[in-house]
């Protein structure tokens, strides 16, 4: 196992590296990075090469790279165009993304396994008809739309929820961006927990645990779900990184001020170093994730040993 | 009587029509009786005995017809949770494929453990020492460290010791066994099946065993019967049946066993396929195949002739059988 | 045990003999001879894996809905003006937000333009991104993919560390750094960015489908009986893989109709004068409260879009899914 964890650790390297080189090459394509420095007026010659100069920008793009991501690993994410440290900026955006992404989170796993649970045990019934015809509905209709709509009715005409977030952000207000953030995830959760349950019902070890004359809940509980459930908690798993790198569409509707709302803000700006910077750590966060899924299922899975 | 099948029929509701698994079979099993019923896949046997147990898919199966009396009680007509507490602890089932049959992400402590802590009431502690004593009982070895295993990490024969372990746990009266030795190497069949027949000698426990075996059958059972499209086509005392068949179809299958001193002839084979059973042949339904077949097995349905006291025979022709 | 009919492996290889195992191979290609069994001998002739899947679709109202759908919005992205009159940049501010009305049935959006004309012409745009971008990232994901999965190697390892990275940057993200500087207002730079971001994904899928393919006995015996590459490829693989890469395509094409509106939601894909969805329900969002009509139509127009777009790759994979019938 330790092994296995050192390997993979090691394989996340090159696709570390390539990751983050190509959205800092990405960020030095887009434009000139000065640009936005001097406010509406354009940069006279003279500032602007001195300004070129301290951040280094006369160097060749791997320089730049290398000089970055030396940095990087010293704590050092670089300065925002407004002289607030990179680091600063996530400070206040991480917590308020990683909230959202639990309210989502915790939306896939109580909505999406139940829904699919009772579908999958009733396939073909009425209900399980309409939970598969919303879910295609839900996948169907871009993450954006979903949230104007929830917001305009929830927000607006019902009155149910402040339609957008305060600065602070706490759990209770992001209940409805949460739920947009997870609504498409939600739906392939479901679809994914019903087919696993499906199949898995018809499973031989289903029927002698039946045969053992074992009650019908623990039937379900104890057997048909904690081998349904390991390619669900992987999809889970997966969809974390997915879902803090997604965050920008939902955090525009709803003015929040998260990881999403800086990274726009970064690139509206052209600011390299808050974009690069940002996203790093998303990547970051997308491997370990991934990392973590494929620890778990050795966990879940018996059958299942790393060497 | 200890289990006492009567007139039962099951259907299956598929996309092409109705399939007639289960045309009215009638079969029964004394305590300390081991009753072997042979037949293809498709006549029928596997159905007859989850419909028995209880485990039939319900939809798309359906119990159209019969009693199914075991100790005296009409088990298709209790309620759900009665006929719960029935199964795994007064009857038990060994299916053939033990990897598949286990639960492959518990332990085998675990899913041995289950019955006593549901049917028994006992903690987990208590549970996991009767699944030793279990493991042990069926000649596991290492069986103290072995518990905390999982299915996968035993052999085949190993895994299959843990199926019968599974079904003995609770001392049930009835045990249907379902193939359980197909899919184990040659060389390993036997032993399981030794075993089997030892703890059901010691606990005086009626058996099921289904196989489409011969060779298995005459070592172990006490009486055959033979099924073929969701009938029994013949009954009779192991010995006697293979004496002298009184079905064309037990003749059949008799037949065609590869024998030592036939080295270099032909082998045997009952002539067409077994009919399909969304469209049961008219009459009687091996007519199509029979070699003996005359105008009266197209049109009629041959009863469960009585051969002798212990026999039947559902052929119209079966004295010719017997002794031609 | 849905089958009555118990598995015919339970006979093969044990003592019972000749006769029954021929009986068990015999029924088994019975129960799978298409049509299902249904008492005497099959006598329709074999059918192929795309013979056999269309016989499915055509009965399947799911697949006849989306299919009518998309060549409906084929149809009008092709030519707008058979079912609306106006052009959709003729727009007349005094109009601004009013609902529906005579000659106006949707009624007109902020800019006072009608709301109808512009959701039919956001169609040509949704559906020429969506195809366009459908058939570089599938063409391009199909070929890198397929090579990486035929001749293995450095070079499959080299395609698969590659993929590892598009698959770790998020795609909205990436459209947003890459597309903010684009000054373009024509769907290119849009597309070439979905190509972009999207082959690691199909070339995935047909990397796989090319490597079970190349282990089936009969691309091994032609093999053995000397094709040449090119031809083992294109006659005996390409074939069998080109199944699973043409249901994601299918369904990724309702995903890109769909990135394209989120892009032009956040700004930074189509731009006006382009006619889509995407911008309108951007543009309509802030007066969403007066004129909910504005957002919804379009939304409606691609919600459906994308809905057919993706039950039809759905359908199309339950078809060609043997596992499932």
């Amino acid at each position: 196992m330790g092994r296995y964890v050192v390997r993979r650790l090691l394989q996340m390297i090159p696709v570390f590296v390539g990751a983050t080189l190509l959205i800092f090459l990405m960020v030095n394509v887009m434009g000139d990075p000065i640009a936005g420095l001097c406010g509406e007026r354009e940069c006279d010659p003279a500032t602007a090469a001195q300004l070129r100069k301290e951040f280094g920008l006369d160097k060749p793009v791997w320089e730049q790279y290398l000089t970055y991501m030396g940095n990087v690993f010293t704590g050092d994410f670089g300065t925002a165009f407004n002289g607030q440290p990179v680091t600063e900026l996530m400070g206040s955006a991480f917590p308020v993304t990683i909230r959202l992404t639990v309210v989502a989170i915790v939306f896939e796993i109580v909505i999406g396994i139940t829904l699919g649970v009772l579908t999958g045990l009733r396939r073909g019934r009425p209900v399980d008809t309409t939970v598969l015809l919303v879910t295609l509905v839900v996948i169907s209709v871009p993450t954006f739309v979903t949230g104007l709509l929830l917001q305009l009715l929830l927000g607006v005409e019902w009155g149910w929820v402040r339609p957008s977030v305060s600065s602070e952000a706490r759990f209770d207000e992001l209940i409805l961006p949460g739920l947009v953030l997870a609504s498409v995830s939600l739906a392939y959760v479901t679809r994914l927990t019903r087919t696993s349950i499906a199949e898995n019902r018809r499973s031989d070890y289903v029927r002698t645990a039946v045969a053992k004359g074992l009650p019908r809940r623990r039937v379900i509980t104890r057997h048909l779900m904690r081998n349904s459930l390991i390619p669900v908690v992987t999809f889970i798993g997966t969809d974390i990184g997915a879902l803090m790198g997604g965050a920008i569409v939902t955090e525009r509707i709803f003015n929040i001020h998260g990881v999403g709302y800086q990274l726009y803000q970064g690139i509206l700006r052209q600011n390299t170093q808050t974009v690069v910077g940002f996203v790093t750590v998303l990547v970051l966060v997308f491997l370990l994730a991934n990392l973590l899924v494929d620890l778990l299922y050795a966990v879940l899975d018996p059958r299942i040993r790393y060497v | 009587m200890l289990l006492d099948v009567r007139d039962l029929h099951v259907e299956f509701r598929t996309r092409d029509g109705i399939a007639k698994a289960v045309n009215g079979v009638t079969y029964s099993v004394d305590a300390g009786e081991t009753l072997a019923v042979l037949g293809e896949s498709g006549s029928g046997k596997s159905v007859t005995a989850q419909a028995v147990m209880g485990i039939l898919d319900m939809p798309p199966g359906r119990i159209t017809g019969g009693e199914v009396l075991f100790q005296g009680r009409d088990l298709l007509k209790l309620k759900e949770e009665e006929r719960r507490k029935v199964r795994g602890a007064e009857m038990a089932m060994i299916f053939q494929d033990a990897l598949s049959a286990l639960n492959p992400v518990l332990t085998v402590g675990d899913q041995l453990g289950e019955m006593f802590v549901v049917h028994r009431g006992m903690s987990k502690k208590d549970a996991r020492a009767r699944a030793v004593e279990l493991m042990d009982r069926v000649r596991i070895p290492g069986a103290k460290e072995r518990v905390r295993q999982y299915p996968h990490q035993f052999s085949g024969g190993m895994r299959q010791r843990i199926m019968i372990a599974m079904a003995l746990a609770l001392e049930p009266a009835l045990i249907i066994a379902d193939e359980p030795t197909t899919a184990l190497d040659v060389t390993v069949q036997a032993q399981v099946m030794e075993l089997l027949a030892e703890l059901r000698r010691e606990l005086n426990m009626g058996l099921i065993l289904i196989t489409h075996d011969l060779g298995v059958v005459a070592d172990v059972a006490d009486r055959i019967a033979v099924m073929y499209a969701g009938r029994i086509v013949e009954s009779s005392p192991v010995h006697d049946i293979y004496k002298a068949p009184a079905h064309p179809y037990t003749r059949g299958l008799l037949d065609s066993i590869p024998r030592l001193d036939q080295k270099g002839q032909e082998l045997y084979a009952i002539k067409g396929l077994p009919p399909s059973l969304l469209n049961i042949p008219p009459g009687c339904a091996f007519h199509p195949r029979c070699p003996m077949a005359r105008d009266v097995c197209r049109t009629d349905v041959p009863p469960l002739y009585e051969v002798s006291e212990e026999r039947g025979s559902a052929c119209h022709f079966w004295r010719e059988c017997l002794h031609g | 045990m849905s089958d009555p009919r118990e598995p015919a492996r339970a006979i093969a290889g044990t003592g019972m003999g000749g006769a029954m195992d021929l009986a068990a191979s015999e029924a088994e290609t019975l129960e799978r001879a298409p049509g299902g069994p249904d008492g005497g001998a099959p006598t329709g002739k074999p059918r192929s894996l795309w013979s056999d899947a269309w016989h499915d679709l055509r009965r399947n109202p799911v697949f006849l809905v989306s299919a009518l759908v998309i060549l409906f919005l084929i149809f009008i992205s092709l030519w707008p003006s058979a079912i609306a009159s106006g052009s959709p940049l003729r727009c007349d501010l005094a109009k601004a937000q009013e609902g529906s009305q005579p000659g106006a049935p949707f009624g007109y959006d902020g800019q006072g333009c009608d709301v109808y004309t512009r959701t039919v012409y956001g169609a040509r745009t949704s559906v020429a991104v969506g195809v366009c971008a459908t058939l570089g990232v599938a063409v391009l994901g199909s070929v890198l993919g397929g090579l990486a999965g035929f001749f293995g190697g450095v070079w499959d390892s080299i395609l698969s560390r590659i993929t590892d990275i598009f698959f770790a940057i998020p795609v909205v993200l990436g459209g947003l750094v890459l597309l903010s500087v684009v000054t373009s207002s024509t769907i290119w730079p849009v597309i070439g960015f979905m190509v972009l971001l999207g082959w690691p994904q199909i070339s995935r899928i047909a990397r796989g489908a090319v490597i079970t393919a190349k282990q089936n006995d009969y691309v091994q015996a032609a093999r053995a009986l000397g094709a040449s590459n090119s031809r083992l490829l294109l006659r005996h693989i390409a074939p069998n893989a080109v199944a699973p890469v043409i249901v994601v395509a299918t369904i990724a094409l309702g995903t890109y109709i769909a990135l394209e509106a989120t892009l032009s939601y956040l700004g930074v894909g189509l731009k006006p004068p382009s006619v889509s969805w995407g911008i309108d329900i951007s543009a309509a969002s802030p007066y969403i409260r007066n004129a909910p009509h504005a957002l919804l139509w379009p939304s409606g127009a691609l919600a459906v879009t994308v809905l057919a777009f993706i039950m039809l790759g759905d359908a199309v994979r339950d078809a060609l899914d043997p596992r499932l019938r």
